[in-house]
């Protein structure tokens, strides 16, 4: 649970769909990771990002607030923003924190792709 | 069952407290799901006294619930200013879009996350004192 070394990828996955896949601490050097991933992704084209979050286990509220950031600027260029493979303490945070008013919560990959972009295979 | 952490003030030191909350945690039987809440709600407690405390913090769990029942008891001691927790703004989730100030979400994530929250704090000492019972999942 406690690994604090953030690890990540990221991928075009279809024509203006992005998907970052992040495993690890999501804190303040977490969260800026992935805003920066999501940057290089949204600056290239991506109206739409999945945010793969398997084997994250533990974040922080300004981890959250990072992630606030990328959903608002999707948000402003009429952009999509949708996470996976969330943990059930994770999935709460986003709740509290009103993450999920505007992002689209999918239990894994698949079923995020089947809904984003009509395509079941990883 | 008894541990007792101090911290001092140097980055990700609080996940050697959510470190050991998944230690005693597990060694309660408590839920996997209950782990992981206890641990962002003690990460966050580390982050507030470790923002506003004033150097090294003090981090005491315990088996023992005022209750009797089985859980885990968290208490996060630091020696900053100080704050009055009635006048400490609860977040809403319907206010975070648009909005500039994202931060300050600890103690609103605190008291989602646990069974029970007490906040006592003055000049010198705050505590936050957390109760999260073995059978309740999040």
């Amino acid at each position: 649970m406690s690994d604090e070394q953030m690890k990540l990828s990221k991928d075009v996955i279809a024509d203006g769909y992005g998907l970052i896949a992040a495993a690890g601490y999501i804190n303040n050097e977490g969260g800026q990771a992935i805003a920066d991933a999501a940057t290089e992704l949204i600056d290239g084209g991506c109206e739409t990002l999945l945010i793969d979050l398997d084997g994250t286990r533990i974040i922080n509220s300004i981890g959250v607030s990072i992630l606030l950031e990328i959903m608002e600027r999707l948000l402003e260029d009429k952009g999509q923003l949708a996470f996976c493979n969330l943990t059930p303490t994770i999935s709460k945070t986003f709740e509290i924190m009103g993450l999920v008013q505007y992002a689209t919560i999918y239990t894994d990959r698949d079923a995020a792709r089947a809904g984003l972009i009509g395509d079941a295979s990883v | 069952m008894e541990v007792v952490l101090h911290l001092p003030v140097v980055p990700n030191v609080e996940l050697v407290a959510a470190k050991a909350v998944e230690t005693v945690g597990g060694a309660l039987g408590m839920h996997q799901t209950g782990i992981e809440a206890t641990s962002v709600a003690i990460v966050e407690a580390c982050l507030n006294a470790m923002e506003h405390g004033g150097g090294q913090m003090v981090v005491r769990m315990s088996a023992e619930t005022p209750a009797g029942r089985p859980g885990l008891v968290i208490e996060v001691e630091d020696s900053g200013d100080g704050f009055d927790p009635v006048e400490t703004p609860r977040n809403s989730s319907t206010r975070v879009h648009g909005c500039t100030a994202k931060r300050g979400w600890g103690l609103t994530l605190i008291k989602e996350l646990m069974d029970e929250v007490q906040i006592r704090s003055q000049p010198g000492r705050t505590l936050v004192r957390m109760c999260k019972y073995v059978e309740n999942a999040p």
